[in-house]
């Protein structure tokens, strides 16, 4: 294609014609490192690596300037598709984090299932064995303007993470679904996998030493090539607009979770082949960028070259372009580099032992090319090179300085005289669709499969899977991030995401080991998008380094691997700031672990932290008297660390049975909850003069300040209470669990609020169904 | 005693099966389905476990059926030998006229509807701790060998086509008499209800599990094997705590059963 | 009045590809059974007074219909097939679920007042290379395509 010698304005007519998403400048700068003019699959390749989506050309030096990433457990830091951190001398697990939103919006089922599908890739090419998965949802307002639109959007995203994450066989023990009106247009659909791996059986994703030298083969398995999801990535890195919703259609992918199934089997055999011999292989999944990223990259992260033959690779038809063979994004789909001699036994398990060709139709294991010395990406196609261009280059990709202002609200407090009685509001906020049961959702997750799981959804606030067998350690996995704090200060809302996934992995009983972020924004060549972007990763850079590792003094949790998602904005305007957190917890006994539900009448109950005047983004100013407010929760750090340390030693020192943390709907959503998991035959009653607050009573129970709820073990209370003395915090003994079903409140001497509980769990439970119905 | 735990493309609960079956007492492999069909007949029983095998195309476990595989158990099943369909493997074993084996294809697994007050209050996919009632006398069939007539076992569900239907309108009498309805859905306390929660998936009279005329085949939608140690269960239930990581849940018997089923038929 | 919705898939069709697969693999069709496709049929009964059944047609494909992966054809009240292939109907004996709940959203949620019941089945096109192919397509379809307990089929020609 001509370049060199025209216009800037012949150019970009000459890019957008092709389908390119490059800019003028960027097309030049490949032209000129070329030193000719670049062929049609070339720039496709360019175009596909600089994307925002592989290349982070406007994050990567935000990330580098605040995230640790670093820690004396981590294996693996953000540089290849997942994370590892050690759980022993001998298990690590593995964690990877990503956004699928732009894809749902338009292909909901499809979308999300894709996912799904991609992020358990990531894992699984680690050589790791997929053990859980979670997914942060955001949906727009099911009341709203477009409720049915956003209704058809939740339920197909709905149907497809069940439909791929059961079919695979990989449980979903953690997750969370806000509704909010920014997310209308946009939804987002983030995805967390985890697995477990042996320390010495990690497998890279990048050519093995020696494999230039030696010429090793590379092999492509899986589904056959075919032309879905050409332009992906390039379509994630712009902004949604209806009238594109036809030609965005081709960048979906379709997923299989069937062949994915088969697939995940094969590579375990090929896997043990490998380890039983000694052999060192590459592995990688074919995610965002197709091909060429996976080729590329790894024979760019090792410093060798490709020479790849097209013609080679199986295909779903004949007539595909090499730029479209090169850069669609067919799910289902692996890299393997391994040394010639092992390519028959390879080739032999993925298409006569698991059989491939009959499983799906076309699907197969083919040799494609061979790793070279020169550092050249070279690829042919019907007896043509059609791309030779520098590894190095094609992989540095580019990195933008974008220009970032302060987004100015206004926002002010509302004046509200405290209501007499407490209960009606109380049960508004908890039929609310963002307060309810997620039992709705939950029940079409298989969260039993592989048969590891300890702890479910709706049981604790975070899950729990006890992933090796004839091993007592755990997981505990966890995932927040709230978009109305976010809409009021990025900053407080990406430090409390951190502080909300380390506390809800706490109240189970296991340590914050590690965090994944994703980064969910508007456009950022708009500054006050990216001012928002910096604002959320520092606030939850800065929280990630003062809740310390345990056992560890002034060491962040490290920030193992992540996603950043732009471009999350239509006409209407960009989703709230959205940093999705998710935790990785772990406890050495999973028998230790506990549950939020209520365990015994009698049994004394305390609140650990105190509640401040932020109500602002809170579930009472906007349910009940529809505003935003401007006091945000923040986060007090060295309270924070302190709250969160002592829930873990407390319930490792079984003086804790039950624990639940204070988030959405304040302190009395907590207690609500607590007595509505499980049986709800135990109620609760609280004495709000215990919180040593002069706070009016709705902003006692309803403020969303950081904290726990904690049920302590019979007879174990003063152990209990010098161990809360011992990190420094307040003795809030707040009531008892009693064996009425209801929950009373009294504050100064009169009841506040007295809610039988069958009242309560009726909207609880169908608060959810009814948004989604 | 070796058993072979049946992996059809789509199977995704063989390893946490042959799990469970070990540490009932009992030996046994993995089977890929393509393995050739003759070397089955070196085992004592069989499990087929769940799973989506071929992604419940058409309908749940009718490709499957349709396996070389298949055929081969249908002969070793012919000998007495115990075979346990659990969730995808009772939908295989319905559909290829081995339960409730009375020539043919007598029933269906169609889609879960829940029903409640009459309505349609929910469709689909469904995972959720459930309660079985043993409805046959101890030794009528090989997965419930050691469990009495009123036995209660709670284990996981997890299932989008378990509403067992017929068009055969004498079949329940018939299953009824012949003692073949072994597991009823009921609630924590033994009673049996005909809606939502209880009956779960909408199944005529409750049924969770049948068995063949002879008893050795036995095929059940909720998972065992997900019930087969104690931390497995629900935080509601006292023993998920008691014990070490081998100490049994509930869901161990169907395995035990298997075993005792084996010693005693060989 | 009944409007027909015919629904095909615009993405490879897995499912169909795998039925093609076992008969012609696992049930000795190979050299009978020639091509196998798919499609969805939504069935839509409606008041007789409605005055524009084709734009009628169009919302209710708006709603049931999703034209990122699908495409269709809508007649009222008859169905007309291409020649080439036996088009076999599945639908459920029993109570549909979906169908109910299809019917209930339409009427309630999205103010169809106009609909009366809806039904759903699929329909399997045979190409068949045999003497009678309509017996053959009645074969295949007790044989794999239905579970009589909760299944009908009827070849439409």
């Amino acid at each position: 294609m001509r370049i060199i010698g025209l216009k800037d304005h012949e150019v970009d007519a000459a890019l957008r014609s092709a389908g390119l998403g490059l800019s003028v400048s960027e097309a030049r700068s490949i032209a000129e490192s070329l030193g000719r003019d670049p062929t049609i699959p070339e720039l496709f390749s360019y175009d596909t690596m600089w994307s925002e989506h592989c290349s982070y050309k406007s994050s990567r030096a935000t990330l580098n300037e605040f995230l640790h990433t670093e820690g004396p457990n981590v294996v693996q830091g953000p540089e290849e598709d997942a994370g590892i951190v050690a759980i022993d001398d001998e298990w690590c697990v593995v964690i990877a984090h990503e956004s699928h939103n732009h894809p749902s919006q338009i292909l909901p089922n499809e979308g999300a299932a894709t996912g799904i599908g991609g992020i358990v890739r990531d894992v699984n090419c680690m050589g790791a064995k997929v053990v859980a998965t979670a997914d942060p949802l955001r949906f727009g307002d099911p009341y709203g303007k477009d409720k049915n639109h956003v209704r058809w959007v939740a339920e197909g995203v709905v149907d497809g993470i069940w439909q791929y994450g059961n079919a695979l066989g990989v449980p979903i023990i953690a997750g969370d679904v806000v509704f909010d009106d920014s997310f209308d247009s946009n939804c987002l659909v983030n995805v967390v996998a985890v697995g477990v791996v042996k320390r010495g059986e990690i497998i890279k994703s990048r050519a093995p030493a020696g494999a230039g030298e030696k010429g090793y083969d590379v092999i492509v398995v899986g589904k056959p090539t075919d032309s879905s999801g050409f332009g992906g990535v390039t379509f994630a890195s712009e902004e949604l607009r209806e009238e594109d919703e036809e030609a965005n259609r081709g960048a979906i992918q379709i997923p299989d979770p069937f062949l994915k199934n088969v697939l995940f089997k094969a590579n375990e055999a090929l896997f043990q082949l490998t380890r039983q011999e000694g052999i060192v292989i590459g592995f990688k999944d074919l995610g965002g960028g197709g091909f060429t990223c996976a080729s590329s990259e790894m024979g760019a992260s090792a410093g060798y070259g490709m020479d790849l033959d097209l013609d080679l690779l199986h295909k779903a038809s004949e007539d595909l372009p090499p730029e479209v063979v090169a850069c669609a994004e067919t799910q289902e789909r692996f890299m393997l580099i391994c040394p010639p001699e092992l390519t028959p036994r390879a080739l032999k398990i993925y298409n006569e032992d698991w059989d491939l060709p009959n499983v799906y139709e076309g699907a197969r294991a083919s040799v494609v090319g061979k790793v070279t010395t020169d550092g050249r990406y070279v690829t042919r196609y019907r007896g043509e090179v059609t791309c030779n261009v520098s590894i190095q280059h094609l992989t540095g990709g580019i990195r933008y300085d974008r220009e970032e202002r302060p987004r100015v609200v206004e926002l002010e407090e509302p004046e509200i005289s405290a209501p007499e009685d407490l209960t009606e509001i109380l049960l508004k906020i908890l039929g609310s669709p963002n307060v309810s049961s997620r039992e709705h959702i939950y029940r079409y997750y298989d969260t039993e499969v592989q048969g590891n799981t300890v702890i479910r959804p709706g049981e604790a606030d975070a899950g729990l899977i006890a992933p090796v067998r004839d091993e007592k350690f755990g997981i505990a996995l966890s995932v927040d991030s709230n978009p109305f704090y976010g809409r009021i200060s990025p900053y407080w809302a990406g430090a409390t995401a951190v502080a909300e996934a380390m506390r809800n992995v706490a109240a189970v009983g296991a340590y914050p080991a590690t965090l994944t972020d994703c980064l969910n924004f508007g456009n950022p060549e708009k500054p006050e998008a990216f001012w928002e972007f910096r604002e959320c990763v520092r606030g939850l850079a800065d929280a990630a380094k003062a809740l310390w590792l345990k056992g560890y003094e002034e060491t962040p949790v490290p920030i193992v691997s992540g996603n950043v998602s732009f471009y999350n904005e239509s006409p209407d305007g960009a989703v709230d700031p959205s940093p999705i957190i998710a935790c990785v917890g772990l406890i050495d006994d999973v028998r230790d672990a506990v549950t939020m539900e209520l365990k015994r009448a009698g049994d004394s109950v305390y609140l650990i932290g105190p509640r401040f005047d932020e109500l602002g983004g809170s579930e009472y100013y906007r349910t009940v008297h529809g505003v935003t407010g401007k006091n945000v929760p923040i986060v007090r750090f060295e309270l924070e660390r302190n709250m969160i340390y002592a829930v873990i030693d407390s319930i490792a020192k079984k003086l804790v049975i039950s624990a639940h943390d204070i988030s959405n709907g304040g302190l009395g959503a907590t207690a609500a909850e607590m007595a509505l998991a499980g049986r709800s035959d135990l109620g609760l009653e609280l004495d709000l003069d215990a919180a040593g607050s002069d706070l009016p009573a709705d902003r006692l129970v309803f403020s969303e300040s950081s904290g726990f709820l904690l049920e302590c073990r019979e007879g174990g209370e003063e152990e209990l209470e010098e161990l809360l003395k011992g990190y420094g915090l307040d003795i809030m003994k707040i009531g008892i669990v009693s064996s009425s079903p209801e929950l009373v409140m009294t504050c100064k001497g009169r009841t506040v609020l007295l809610m039988d509980l069958s009242t309560a769990k009726k909207g609880w439970t169908a608060g959810l169904s009814e948004a989604m119905r | 005693m070796k058993i072979a735990v049946i992996q059809f493309p789509g199977t995704n609960c063989e390893h946490e099966t042959l799990v469970a079956a070990r540490s009932s007492g009992l030996s046994g492999e993995l089977f890929r389905w393509n393995r050739p069909a003759e070397e089955l007949s070196a085992f004592d029983g069989y499990i087929i476990p769940g799973g989506f095998s071929y992604q419940d195309r058409l309908r749940a476990g009718a490709i499957a059926s349709k396996e070389p595989v298949m055929d081969a158990l249908r002969e070793e099943a012919e000998r007495g030998k115990p075979i346990i369909g659990i969730c995808n493997g009772f939908q295989i074993l319905t559909e290829s006229g081995l339960l409730p084996g009375l020539g043919g294809i007598n029933v269906a697994l169609a889609s879960n509807v829940m029903v409640s007050k009459g309505e349609i209050v929910r469709r689909g996919f469904y995972c959720a701790w459930t309660t079985l009632r043993t409805e046959t006398p101890a030794r009528r069939c090989s997965g419930s060998f050691i469990l009495n007539k009123g036995d209660l076992v709670s284990m996981p569900l997890a299932h989008a086509e378990g509403n067992l239907v017929t068009a055969d309108e004498d079949l329940m009498e018939r299953l009824n008499e012949e003692d073949q309805i072994v597991f009823r859905y009921c609630d924590e306390g033994g009673r049996v209800e005909r809606e939502f929660p209880v009956n779960v998936n909408g199944s005529l009279e409750s049924i969770a599990g049948i068995c063949n005329p002879e008893g050795n085949v036995l095929g059940l939608m909720p998972h065992p094997e997900r019930s087969s140690f104690a931390w497995q269960l629900p935080p509601t239930d006292s023993a998920k705590s008691a014990g070490d990581m081998t100490a049994p849940g509930p869901g161990r018997r169907i395995f035990e059963s298997m075993k005792r089923y084996i010693e005693v038929m060989r | 009045m009944k409007i027909n919705l015919r629904v095909s898939l615009k993405i490879p069709d897995a499912e169909a590809a795998t039925v093609k697969n076992t008969l012609r693999r696992r049930m000795g069709y190979g050299a009978v059974l020639e091509d196998l496709r798919r499609e969805r049929l939504w069935s839509i009964e409606v008041d007789d007074s409605v005055l524009d059944p084709e734009s009628l047609a169009r919302r209710l494909a708006r709603e049931l219909v999703n034209e990122n992966k699908e495409s269709y054809k809508a007649t009222v009240d008859s169905i007309d097939f291409e020649e080439g292939y036996v088009p076999v109907k599945v639908g459920l004996r029993i109570e549909d679920g979906e169908a109910i709940s299809a019917q209930k959203r339409l009427r309630n949620r999205l103010g169809f007042d106009m609909v009366r019941s809806v039904e759903r089945s699929s329909i399997w096109k045979l190409s068949l290379r045999a003497d009678d192919p309509e017996r053959t397509a009645g074969e295949i379809a007790e044989r794999l395509l239905i579970n009589p307990h909760k299944d009908f089929y009827e070849i439409m020609r």
